[in-house]
């Protein structure tokens, strides 16, 4: 059965780019662990996994904000060094040639040009205005939320959708 | 020799730079062109990174590859270059460059994660650390490297393991470099980039054959449309000649002509729509032939397509590109080829004799025209994301169905029929919701066409009604004006409305060549097409995935003898399975080689080998078919006797003989009537009556109770002698009989060799078979030997 980790019990330490070592209150210590989210895309600060080296589970984080700040800091760390979506900021234009969408974005990583092959399962709009686009080399993209980008982004998107 | 040369280059390379800063990039780059000396690269190297290689690189060094990825330490993008030479390695970005030994290395990996991915480095010293950040776009070149840079520094050959470099950039080549897809082999045409007019052109083949109605056809609506041009000509004359002879008395002779007149309106209006009946009944024909000929090819091409496309795409929606859309293509060709034609026709004889008749009245009712043109292709642009998103929102509503309809067992068993309903309401609610925002514009749209086209004919009374009783215009002229102006507006409208039509044909189109140009399953022209196979199986290095972000299957070196009785174990997902689809050839994109009797398999014939295949699944899937088709299924010509011994082999004939209809029951959708262990009999005969050299069991006999797996384990028997069979199971009792057991982990080969050897090794079989007879005691069985 999963262990589920509320909050108070325990404390983690970054030890790695995408590691943890978890202590908790009785006094058990855990060195190399990974979080994972379970819900990558619903669920961003819920329900994070802890992988140890054999991709076993140790334990499952409830919820990030009850951890305290710097344990927080520390998980909240590891995944974004293992999620890279990029945030797309604005979309500078769209060509399309021969079935294939060629996107030139605006990301908070930096201006990126990328290839969409199936614009029916590959741009997912969710309820809650936010998008999630995957490229022909299965690298993930988002858009926070579709109502804040700019006009001229908007009607590129709203014309693929 | 080679690398002497490029030590030469190199040296001048760094005289010139010291005096010319630009001469010296030149060179630089050129230095670092893909192919230069047998150098490899992706992409072009940025001008500042190369500089920086130039550097950092000894006189007499030599660059064998490398990579430049997409992202800077930090994480944002940027390139970053990892060089590999003949004594080192490099990660160079625009600031520094890291210099690693490959005697320090201990292991060299790619850690994928999500979206991104790095190289991590183990030192002999025990420290681990990540040296090289990447986007997935060139993972499995970066995983090449790892793997280079691992064997160097185990002290493997270097030549040798610059092939495998060598070849994984030649795939490279392999990817269309306009869309980035897959081609079948290097340097192919892309299917998918060629020009939108060969669209037109693979539609011209489903016209060619009617041509010869089609010309008929057009000669009678020419025919037709001269004789709608008549009427108001004729009423014009009775107006203007017939009407005014009141006045002067000859009530006799108006009559008369007015006889005359009407009666050849009548024959007129009957040659109009006799020929026009006869044009309808012709053109109806030709477009359902169109149509059929169609619907063949689309359904041919989807028995052909790969498991990828199944794997992405729903069934649902292929069967409804198959109805639907084809309907949609076929009114659309007759529309271009007739309607245009006669309409146009219709246009520009109205407007020849209306300008005959009075060219300042003509020129009036055109007013309206631009107004109509602008409107309609306004109105184009605005329509045509709407039909997209109607189709879409409709196939995802009828996925549901087919989804859920099939199995109604489950979702009543889960009693969720009602969250069926909301979920299908919800959808249909979705598909509502866009049909009607859609409904708005094209509603509204003929309307305000509708509107401008009353107002030209409110200008031609307003104006001509004026002349009229000015004496400028005689009354019949302007009568028959306002009934040729109404007529005119027919092809306006239908010319406004074509963009309409247009736009879904379009669409209908883009979702049909969606099927008819997707790269079939490669099946080399010419194939061998082998008889008999002996049943030498033999994996080379296979590496499998799916999709870019794990490895199905790494490394997979397997030999089968013929004769063997191969059992393939392993846990759920750990790519037993994939391995068998590779086998069947359902999933081409492989890298390495399988060889069957030391054939690659991809160089046979496709058909000519899966017929020497016998392949039955966990599930057995039957067609509503009788008994003895679904067992001839694979042979629809075999003798009846044929059939019985093959149902007798699969322990099938005793079941058979007590059903009512024996032979000859039908069996419903999904084999409705048969238990689930009669169902994979019947599949088992079908793989015997097939006569394979080769037998695959995909856990046959997962679903079923002990007494019929032993039925069917005695089918299988009897079915395997002499021939090789290759086993998947979770039970292991089911492997008594095989004399290799291949252990498969996480998609690699971990343990292979015969029952004790492995028994004798410890390892995970060990492990498993320890875990199953624990579970077999306690069912009070005995355990296998």
């Amino acid at each position: 059965m999963a262990k589920f980790l509320d909050g108070p019990e325990c404390r983690f330490v970054r030890t790695g780019d995408t590691q943890v070592e978890l202590h908790i209150y009785a006094g058990e210590v855990y060195t190399g662990l990974e979080p994972r989210r379970l819900f990558p895309t619903t669920g961003q600060t819920e329900y994070i996994s802890l992988l140890d080296d054999d991709q076993k589970e140790v334990a499952i984080i409830r919820r990030l904000d009850r951890l305290d700040p710097d344990s927080r800091a520390a998980v909240e760390g590891c995944l974004a060094e293992y999620y890279m979506i990029p945030k797309i900021t604005a979309i500078l234009g769209v060509v399309e040639k021969y079935g294939v969408l060629k996107w030139h974005t605006e990301t908070d990583h930096g201006p990126r040009t990328f290839q969409i092959r199936n614009r029916r399962t590959d741009i997912k709009m969710l309820y809650d205005g936010r998008v999630l686009v995957r490229d022909s080399n299965d690298n993930r993209y988002e858009i926070e939320n579709v109502d804040a980008l700019d006009r001229h982004s908007q009607r590129l998107l709203f014309n693929e959708t | 020799m080679k690398r002497n040369e490029g030590a030469d280059r190199r040296m001048t390379s760094e005289e010139i730079g010291k005096k010319n800063a630009g001469a010296f990039k030149k060179v630089a780059k050129e230095r670092f062109a893909n192919g230069t000396d047998g150098f490899l690269v992706n992409r072009e190297i940025p001008d500042a990174i190369a500089d920086r290689m130039t550097e950092v690189l000894e006189t007499d060094e030599r660059c064998l590859f490398a990579v430049v990825a997409d992202l800077t330490p930090e994480g944002t993008y940027g390139d970053t270059v990892l060089l590999v030479t003949d004594r080192r390695f490099f990660v160079v970005d625009e600031k520094r460059a890291r210099e690693y030994a490959f005697e320090s290395v201990l292991t060299a990996k790619v850690k994928r994660m999500y979206g991104n991915a790095v190289i991590l480095l183990e030192s002999k010293g025990g420290k681990k650390r990540k040296i090289f950040h990447f986007t997935y776009a060139v993972a499995s070149l970066c995983e090449m490297a790892a793997t280079y840079i691992q064997n160097i520094a185990d002290g493997a050959e270097r030549s040798y393991e610059l092939e495998v470099v060598e070849a994984t950039y030649g795939k490279l080549n392999c990817t269309c470099p306009k869309c980035g897809r897959t081609l079948i082999r290097p340097g192919a045409e892309c299917i998918h980039c060629q020009s939108k007019s060969k669209i037109v052109s693979k539609l011209i083949k489903y016209v060619k054959p009617e041509v010869k109605t089609l010309i008929i056809c057009i000669i009678l609506s020419i025919i037709t449309t001269a004789i709608a041009l008549l009427p108001p000509f004729m009423t014009q004359t009775i107006v203007d000649d017939v009407l005014p002879m009141k006045a002067t008395g000859e009530i006799e002779q108006a009559l008369a002509k007015l006889g005359i007149l009407v009666l050849s309106l009548l024959l007129a209006y009957v040659v109009h729509y006799a020929l026009g009946a006869l044009r309808g009944y012709l053109l109806r024909c030709s477009g359902d032939r169109m149509v059929m000929n169609l619907r063949n090819d689309v359904y041919e091409k989807a028995q052909r397509l790969p498991m990828k496309f199944y794997d992405k795409t729903s069934t649902g929606s292929v069967i409804n590109r198959i109805s639907g859309d084809t309907a949609t293509i076929q009114q659309f060709i007759l529309k271009v080829t007739q309607e245009c034609l006669v309409q146009a026709l219709l246009l520009v004889g109205i407007v020849i004799i209306m300008f005959c008749m009075n060219p300042l009245l003509t020129l009036i009712s055109l007013i309206p025209i631009p107004f109509v043109v602008i409107g309609s292709r306004f109105f184009s642009k605005k329509i045509r994301p709407f039909y997209q998103r109607i189709w879409r929102r409709w196939t995802a509503v009828t996925s549901i169905m087919t989804d859920t309809i099939p199995c109604v067992r489950v979702v009543k068993s889960f009693a969720s029929g009602d969250r069926a309903t909301e979920k299908f309401s919800k959808y249909n609610k979705e598909w509502f919701r866009v049909d009607t925002r859609s409904a708005k514009i094209t509603q509204v749209f003929p309307c305000v066409i509708g509107f401008c086209v009353t107002c030209g004919s409110l200008l031609i009374w307003a104006i001509g009604g004026r002349w009229a009783l000015v004496g400028e215009v005689t009354a019949g002229t302007l009568v028959s004006f306002i009934s040729y102006a109404s007529m005119f507006y027919n092809p306006v409208n239908f010319f406004a409305h074509l963009s309409d039509s247009y736009q879904s044909a379009l669409v209908a189109i883009e979702r049909i060549l969606d099927i008819l140009d997707a790269e079939p399953e490669y099946n080399k022209p010419d194939g061998i097409k082998p008889k008999k196979l002996e049943g030498r199986i033999e994996f080379r290095n296979v590496n499998f995935s799916f999709d870019k972000t794990k490895k199905t299957l790494s490394n997979i070196n397997l030999t089968i003898e013929p004769g063997d009785i191969v059992g393939i174990v392993g846990t759920t997902g750990s790519g037993k399975s994939t391995l068998i689809n590779l086998l069947m050839r359902f999933y081409d994109t492989y890298e390495g080689d399988i060889l069957v009797d030391g054939i690659n398999i991809k160089d046979m014939d496709l058909d000519a080998y899966r017929a020497c295949i016998g392949y039955v699944q966990q599930e057995p899937m039957m067609f509503s078919d009788t008994i003895f088709s679904n067992i001839a299924y694979g042979e629809p010509r075999a003798s009846v006797e044929k059939v019985i011994h093959a149902a007798e082999v699969a322990n099938a004939h005793e079941f058979i003989v007590r059903q009512p209809d024996g032979y000859d029951s039908m069996l419903g959708e999904r084999g409705v009537g048969l238990s689930g262990g009669e169902k994979q009999r019947l599949s088992i005969a079908r793989a015997v009556l097939k006569n394979p050299s080769v037998l695959v069991f995909d856990e046959a006999t997962a679903a079923v109770d002990s007494e019929t797996e032993s039925l069917i384990q005695e089918a299988i028997e009897r079915l395997i002698s002499g021939r090789t069979t290759l086993m998947i199971a979770h039970r292991l009792s089911t492997l008594r009989k095989a004399n290799k057991i291949v252990v498969v982990d996480k998609g690699e080969i971990i343990e292979c060799g015969s029952h004790d050897e492995l028994m004798a090794l410890g390892g995970k079989y060990h492990k498993l078979i320890e875990i199953q007879s624990m579970g077999q005691h306690r069912e009070g069985l005995t355990i296998p030997d």
